[in-house]
């Protein structure tokens, strides 16, 4: 169990369009370290927290501070917290009209300024790490669903974050593909990376959890530090029956 | 560079820039051998194809950038800003593109006397506000066109807005709005014939001219027509190859 001191703290977040509540004031904190998977049914509020986290979403009500830095309509504020928090989408988004090397450099340049040369090397590095030495000068459109978002994950990366967030990152894609991704965000769990993963694979959070959260109408309704115990024996009894829903399907 | 000269398409590319110059370079000495009317006249036609290409070339850069500009300022969150975007379009599309180089040739040295335009840079100045307007719509829909999972992309890495815009949006937009890009560009080498009520000696000025000499409007407005059509399907070439050069990373 790793247990660092807090990185991300969200008191009373509250998210609305119209009459729809997606998050009904969610208080969390996650600490350094901490491989955390947020599970429960669609729309109940899990990628809108972690939208919220990078601004991506501006929440209504509530605070949310990253690393010190509190998440406010402070474009500086926001833009240092994108720098700090890496983000990896459902349908990947990798830059169309970019090579996959020039997708990964592209931030580190801009954003922390560094040179060609250092963007270029870190980057390669970082391909190597997930498996893609021998794709750097491909477009995205010429890489299968897994290679994409194993790119992505390199990119995210090359900003070398405090913390990485995933929405769903395995939902777009094809069964066989599903787990190369999940092998490469093990890794990065063994490594000590703080994790904040919006998940539909249960066994996939049954094994890297340090902590799993289960979400239902916009608030957390069950969290605990021991998955297995979550997964097993449930308390909550939506968790109860969104579990048993999903074993069903399998 | 040179790994990226290999292809075709940019053989294309550059084959039409060279193709353009080729074209204008020896005009004059294709149409020299032919019969009176044409050929006596072969270096007036050679020097106004060079005035259209050159009409053409300037006022479609700044037309360009103009183009981008209203675009933006279409977009823009600022109301005025919007405004002035949209009262620029409105003008210049509801009205007469010849009325349009007629207020810069005679209305405009009246409002501003010291602004001292040659012929040449009063039609580039009415021509290229004209199809900044055009441009302005056809750019908006590229930028609009653009998937949201991109600029959300760009924003997550850190991003500025300044910078998802310009290394992002804006080079996704102009591969989208490319093929009604072109599309303005060969409308505005035809338009640029209408420099010549304002005396600018292009193409159809020359061509008039000598038709007025010759007596022979059915030998010279065929031949001027072989000129502008050998014009545009250089441009239409270039930008079809640069159109697939540029597909590359779409999907």
């Amino acid at each position: 169990m790793r247990n660092g001191k807090p990185i991300i703290q969200v008191e009373n977040l509250r998210k609305s369009w119209g009459n729809f509540t997606a998050l009904d004031g969610v208080s969390v904190t996650f600490n350094e370290g901490e491989v955390v998977c947020i599970i429960g049914p669609s729309g109940s509020g899990k990628s809108t927290l972690l939208r919220s986290i990078n601004h991506l979403e501006p929440h209504n009500a509530g605070r949310i501070v990253v690393d010190g830095i509190e998440l406010d309509d402070d474009m500086k504020n926001i833009d240092a917290v994108r720098a700090e928090v890496g983000m990896v989408f459902q349908s990947f988004n990798l830059f169309s009209h970019m090579t996959v090397l020039d997708n990964i450099t592209l931030a580190p340049r801009r954003v922390r300024k560094w040179g060609n040369e250092k963007a270029e090397k870190v980057a390669l590095e970082l391909l190597e790490r997930v498996g893609l030495s021998a794709h750097s000068h491909k477009y995205p459109n010429q890489l299968s669903g897994g290679q994409q978002q194993r790119v992505a994950i390199a990119r995210a990366l090359a900003m070398q974050p405090r913390v990485m967030l995933f929405d769903e990152p395995t939902s777009a894609l094809d069964p066989e593909m599903v787990n190369e991704v999940l092998l490469v965000m093990r890794d990065l769990a063994s490594s000590g990376m703080t994790m904040l993963i919006v998940t539909h694979e249960m066994g996939f959070a049954r094994e890297v959890a340090d902590r799993v959260i289960f979400f239902d109408q916009g608030n957390i309704v069950e969290q605990s530090n021991d998955p297995a115990g979550f997964f097993n024996h449930p308390a909550h009894p939506r968790a109860q029956a969104f579990l048993k829903q999903i074993k069903h399907a399998a | 560079m040179i790994d990226k000269l290999k292809d075709r398409d940019a053989l294309t590319l550059v084959g039409s820039v060279l193709g353009l110059g080729l074209i204008l370079g020896f005009i004059g000495t294709a149409l020299a051998p032919l019969p009176d009317p044409i050929g006596p006249a072969a270096q007036q036609f050679a020097d106004g194809a060079l005035t259209t290409i050159e009409l053409t070339l300037v006022a479609g850069a700044l037309g360009l950038v103009l183009g981008v500009v209203a675009a933006v300022g279409k977009r823009s969150q600022v109301l005025p800003v919007r405004w002035l975007a949209d009262l620029y379009v409105w003008i210049i599309r509801g009205t007469p593109l010849m009325l349009q180089i007629l207020f810069f040739f005679l209305a405009l040295p009246a409002i501003a006397p010291q602004l001292q335009l040659s012929e040449f840079w009063t039609a580039v100045l009415a021509l290229s506000l004209n199809v900044g307007a055009y441009n302005a719509e056809v750019i908006r829909a590229g930028i609009a066109a653009v998937p949201s999972g991109q600029i959300e992309a760009a924003r997550s890495l850190g991003l500025s807005s300044l910078y998802s815009f310009w290394d992002i949006v804006l080079p996704q937009a102009v591969r989208i709005s490319l093929p009604p890009l072109a599309n303005n560009m060969v409308a505005l080498l035809k338009d640029s014939s209408l420099a010549y009520a304002i005396g600018v000696v292009e193409l159809t000025m020359a061509s008039s001219r000598v038709q007025a000499e010759s007596f022979r409007p059915d030998i010279v407005l065929p031949t001027v027509a072989v000129v502008y059509l050998l014009l545009t399907t250089t441009f239409t070439q270039f930008a079809a190859a640069l159109e697939r050069k540029l597909a590359v990373g779409k999907r």
